[in-house]
């Protein structure tokens, strides 16, 4: 039986769900928001949605959407091109290979792999961004950046498998 | 997906694995290539950053409506709770101010019949255009706002962006209908200033903190904390006087200064056309290259928007014009 038309649609347009998801955070993130901390340091957000689909569909959300979505991240956000690309790209490939690793384990384990990989990805983010505005950049935003990263990601991933399992199911 | 078995499988499959192995190290090239062109800050670059704010601003400025109206309805509740105080605050505010009337209206009458009677030329009349910021990279890396006004509402590249308090940032790119306002507390951020009772004159130069330095100050200089800092016009960027911040610490190796806005509460601000172009324009540059041994002196700050005939008519005004401010 041959698929029709709206169908194979359905089944595109799904597809594109988690490259969308990443999309709505960066948007997400730049929201001005009331909150003295948020205004200094904010959570990264793509970062964890990216995480969270390499790890789960990697076949959804491939290396050249993360660099796409990276690249997207630092022309709205102002920050040195190809920064952004470089860290998403990297944490999507390392998930991606090590995606087996968290499959069929308690969500603790993913929530500390997400808490380990955060580590080197912000750094790599702050060092090539000092690096490239040419003065070193207060580490304490990223500390803090990081934690609320860290701790934000359960809340994140829940409302991604929530939408992974009702969207993304058959596919 | 894959099937095992099969002679094509047998093929295929180091093929397509060493065609994943080169498109990732392609991207991570093009990666390092971007931060290069980034780095060489091209005007292509600076269109592209435009374009993307105008591609989102659309979406941004709808949901960042609701996000508005949620912080104003949780500052309400905190302004019910400190009504009290605050009507007694604003009372005694009120009073000070209304003494502070008498003393401008004196000062502005006296002004204006001394300016008559010195012939001074007054400042090119400003031109505000009233914006709503609809995103805040707020982020551990960059300081900048995007606002909901472009080369459509007439802001352009290097324009003073104000909040009601004071001095913002300047417009880093403008797209056509949002720009990207470069807080004055980005690292990448310098401003020509003076300060106001001795004036003196210093750069505000952000470094990614709430308490950008003032840098370049002379030795001599008199700073205390709680001295104002405004905006000198030298250069041309922004206009003279507008308010910038209040020296909050002195210590020997640097001085640093509060802001007069809050970044977390910022919601319309506005953006000063000077009817200067600002930073030179690449135009403006290649004008004073191609007139280096005429009248222009070169690495003028202020190019004015009508362009040449205003500057050949006055050849030596432009340079000395901020400078004239000065008592």
């Amino acid at each position: 039986m041959k698929p029709g038309v709206w169908h194979r649609l359905d089944i595109i347009a799904r597809g594109l769900f988690p490259a969308f998801s990443v999309f709505i955070l960066l948007l997400l993130n730049l929201l001005p928001v009331s909150v003295p901390l948020l205004s200094t340091a904010s959570p990264a957000l793509p970062l964890m949605a990216v995480f969270y689909w390499s790890v789960n569909r990697p076949d959804l959300l491939t290396a050249l959407t993360a660099f796409f979505l990276g690249l997207l991240q630092d022309l709205l956000t102002g920050l040195p091109l190809g920064v952004s690309s470089l860290v998403l790209l990297l944490v999507q490939t390392g998930s991606a290979s090590q995606g087996r690793f968290f499959h069929n384990k308690p969500f603790s384990v993913m929530w500390w792999g997400f808490a380990l990989v955060a580590i080197p990805a912000l750094l790599v983010q702050w060092l090539l961004s000092s690096a490239l505005i040419g003065a070193l950049l207060p580490i304490k935003a990223t500390l803090i950046s990081y934690v609320l990263t860290a701790a934000l990601f359960p809340l994140v991933a829940w409302v991604l498998a929530r939408a992974q399992n009702t969207l993304l199911r058959h596919i | 997906m894959a099937q095992h078995g099969g002679p094509q499988q047998r093929i295929f499959s180091p093929l397509r694995t060493a065609l994943h192995r080169f498109a990732f190290i392609l991207l991570i090239v093009s990666a390092f290539g971007l931060m290069l062109l980034g780095k060489a800050d091209t005007v292509l670059i600076e269109r592209i950053r435009a374009a993307s704010a105008d591609l989102v601003s659309p979406i941004m400025n709808v949901v960042s409506r609701p996000a508005a109206s949620i912080n104003e309805l949780t500052e309400q509740a905190t302004n019910l709770f400190n009504l009290y105080e605050q009507n007694e605050r604003l009372r005694r505010e009120n009073r000070e101010l209304l003494a502070w009337q008498q003393v401008a209206r004196n000062l502005s009458h006296e002004n204006a019949r001394l300016r008559d009677l010195a012939g001074y030329t007054s400042p090119p009349p400003l031109r505000l255009v009233t914006t709503r910021v609809i995103a805040d990279m707020g982020g551990a890396y960059a300081h900048s706002l995007m606002v909901s006004a472009g080369s459509r509402d007439g802001v352009s590249k290097g324009q003073a962006v104000m909040s009601d308090e004071g001095l913002v940032g300047r417009v880093a790119e403008a797209g056509y209908q949002a720009s990207r306002v470069l807080l004055i507390t980005d690292i990448n951020s310098r401003v020509p200033v003076i300060v106001e009772n001795s004036r003196d004159r210093a750069f505000l130069s952000g470094d990614n903190t709430d308490r950008p330095l003032l840098t370049f100050l002379t030795a001599d200089a008199a700073v205390a904390p709680g001295d104002r800092i405004l905006t000198s016009g030298h250069g041309g960027a922004f206009p003279p006087g507008i308010p910038v911040g209040v020296v909050s610490s002195v210590s020997e190796n640097a001085v640093r200064v509060a802001p007069l806005f809050r970044r977390h509460q910022l919601e319309y601000l506005r953006v000063a056309d000077y009817g200067l172009q600002g930073i030179l324009s690449d135009q403006a540059i290649r004008r004073n290259e191609m007139q280096s041994d005429g009248v222009i002196p070169n690495g003028v700050g202020i190019v004015p928007n009508d362009g040449n005939d205003t500057a050949t008519d006055m050849p030596t005004a432009n340079p000395a014009q901020p400078s004239d401010q000065l008592p």
